[in-house]
């Protein structure tokens, strides 16, 4: 039988979720034998093939090129599977929606012209994409269950539970009741609550889960956390996801 | 004739490289740079203090610990504060530049040694050395993991040290376990070939007179040395039309950071066994292609660097200063895994007025391109056909360990 064919597509982004992939150690060497690499130029500069099983995608499209490829590429994918904040909602790039973005174009470059500067925009927003891993960067035992999944012919799920459930099985203080800005009370888990554990209020790379109610956390921020209106919409922008809510 | 090299594989971030031979002379060579541009100085004006090294460390997922600890080295200058714990940050250093090292060194470099196009190929042939790499690798995501609380995008750094101190146990015993295999790395890139290309330029990096310079010191450029601060001010950095990166310029001309370059300034600062594995070397200091072995060299040295540090760290207390001034202006000089890293800031009341950051990539842009424009000067050019140029060329480009990531930013 022959392998499933994978490819790895990176767009603007830090690539620290390609890394994470990277970070599985042995367990990744032995993904490797599993499949046929279709394209992955982190590790291999040969020519790319006709066919994509799982295409997975970092990143978010800002280039005409990049925009082209990723249209490309989900035409020769059967899956395509979008990992971490930028391809899920957009990345910290997309604060830059939130602002006047052709000011802030001129503050960081002296020469405008030929610098593309568009609206940034999740894969979803361009392309149909069949499962979303999302965080910043992604949580690699996350990724390594449902691409194994994947090739297992199962369709993976992500449950729909705020991180809170994660955060309390480990035992962390809560740190919303101790003033601190969390929003781990709205986010989606999956992350197994890594910034909880070092005293790090969620921040939300992982974006909303179904059904949140916004005015309460909001409110909570305010009374518990002492945050004004303007924190709480700096910490709503953070990793893009002040459109998602 | 034109060259042309498209999508440049194994390096991090997109790259394509562009020149012309003219009667065999290599002439506009240009590293044409594919990122989108993500306006980090910009979206983070206006923003709190803290966010910067959040922010910032989402610049590069490969060297994410350096870009955190810019940011608070700046904004702890800023506001005149004092940091607890400074030898936990360099531990997580040290595993931030044994994972970015052992990275670029085996999974990327490697191949280039042997011309294969894959690393699947490279990890067929060599398996016990990919298991090694790999153990090499792990263990500098463990120290970043333990002390930082992840592997990437680290959290337990703050304004004045570290918020939270995991159990370290296990790490010391570990990094023991593992340097052996980091020497038999090094022993395996000081028996490779190099190819022959020598270039005189300036080599710039921070040095200290107590240790290898990484987490702070002076700055080193040529035979001066001066502070972080005069440096970064004599720094000319510009952008040319169409370009999405920048370039810099000292005294009006390229500079190398990087591995080599801390070499070149402080190599009677290595650890023993980085030492012994230095002079059993050829290492040319003025060829840009021993950048590969100066890392696979510093690789040991980090790794002896970790022991040294966990040996002598003690019970750990966490006693953060307190912040009485939260305006003012500042400068965080470091080395990240491919060079000095700068981020200068100006805060007013908690909020980032103004920042600008120059990353190493941005800094070796320029000095990477005059190499190439002299490239006709490498051993045996004339007799090598359009495709061995073309592999030279890419090692070449794949020897400074560029990261398109950091250079657009």
């Amino acid at each position: 039988m022959s392998k499933p064919v994978i490819s790895i597509l990176s767009l603007t982004c830090c690539e620290g979720c390609q890394v994470s992939i990277f970070d599985l150690g042995e367990r990744f060497l032995e993904f490797l034998t599993k499949v046929d690499i279709g394209d992955f130029r982190l590790i291999e500069g040969l020519p790319d093939v006709d066919k994509y099983d799982i295409a997975i995608v970092e990143g978010t499209a800002i280039t005409d090129e990049q925009i082209k490829r990723l249209k490309t590429v989900r035409e020769k994918s059967k899956y395509l599977v979008a990992i971490g904040a930028c391809a899920c909602i957009g990345g910290v790039q997309e604060i830059k929606n939130y602002r006047d973005k052709d000011k802030l174009i001129g503050l960081v470059y002296p020469n405008i012209r030929g610098i593309d500067n568009p609206d940034i925009k999740s894969v979803k927003e361009m392309v149909k994409v069949d499962i979303e891993i999302p965080g910043c960067p992604i949580n690699k035992e996350e990724f390594f269950r449902i691409i194994n999944e994947f090739l297992d012919g199962k369709t993976p799920v992500i449950e729909q539970k705020p991180v809170c459930e994660e955060c309390v099985r480990k035992n962390n203080k809560c740190l919303l009741l101790l003033g601190k800005p969390c929003l781990g009370s709205v986010i989606l888990a999956g992350c197994n609550a890594p910034c909880p554990a070092s005293d790090f209020p969620c921040d939300g790379c992982r974006g909303p889960h179904k059904d949140i109610n916004l005015e309460a956390i909001k409110k909570a921020l305010k009374i518990k956390a002492r945050l004004n209106d303007n924190d709480i919409e700096l910490l709503l922008e953070r990793f893009g996801k002040r459109n998602e809510l | 004739m034109k060259i042309r090299i498209d999508h440049i594989a194994k390096i991090e971030g997109h790259a394509s490289f562009t020149a012309d031979i003219v009667k065999g002379d290599v002439q506009s060579a240009q590293i044409k740079i594919e990122e989108g541009a993500r306006l980090f100085e910009g979206i983070m004006r206006g923003r709190k203090d803290i966010e910067v090294p959040e922010l910032g460390s989402r610049i590069c997922g490969v060297c994410p610990v350096v870009h955190n600890f810019a940011g608070f080295k700046s904004i702890e200058d800023a506001y005149k504060v004092p940091v607890d714990n400074v030898s936990l940050r360099k531990l997580m250093m040290m595993g931030q530049m044994i994972n970015s090292h052992s990275l670029h060194l085996f999974f990327f470099s490697l191949s280039d040694f042997f011309g294969y196009k894959s690393d699947l190929e490279l990890i067929n042939q060599y398996p016990e050395k990919t298991h090694d790499a790999m153990k090499i690798r792990d263990v500098g995501n463990k120290l970043v993991e333990r002390i930082g609380g992840r592997t990437i995008h680290p959290l337990t750094p703050c304004i004045g040290g570290i918020r939270k101190a995991h159990d370290l146990k296990g790490l010391l015993e570990d990094c023991k376990k593992v340097l052996p295999l980091a020497i038999k790395l090094g022993e395996l890139f000081v028996g490779l070939e190099y190819p022959d290309f020598v270039r005189k330029t300036n080599y710039v990096s921070l040095v200290n007179d107590s240790e290898y310079a990484v987490y702070d010191g002076k700055i080193k450029v040529g035979d001066k040395v001066m502070e972080p601060k005069e440096f970064y001010s004599k720094i000319k950095e510009f952008q040319e039309q169409d370009k999405v990166a920048k370039r810099t310029h000292f005294s009006e001309k390229s500079y190398m950071v990087g591995a080599l370059a801390r070499l070149n300034n402080s190599k009677d600062k290595l650890n023993s066994e980085a030492k012994k594995l230095l002079e059993k070397s050829n290492c040319n200091y003025s060829n840009p292609f021993y950048n590969i072995l100066a890392q696979a060299i510093e690789l040991v040295h980090f790794f002896e660097e970790a022991i040294k540090i966990l040996e002598n760290l003690g019970e750990i207390k966490i006693n953060l200063p307190k912040i009485e001034n939260t305006t003012g202006e500042g400068l965080g000089a470091i080395e990240a895994p491919r060079g000095t890293l700068f981020y200068n800031i100006s805060l007013k009341d908690n909020v980032v007025e103004d920042i600008n950051i120059i990353t190493p990539t941005a800094q070796n842009i320029a000095n990477l391109e005059d190499d190439l424009e002299e490239f006709e000067k490498l051993g045996g050019f004339k007799d090598l056909s359009d495709k061995e140029r073309e592999d030279k060329i890419k090692m070449l480009i794949r020897a400074y360990d560029p990261c398109v990531t950091c250079a657009v930013h």
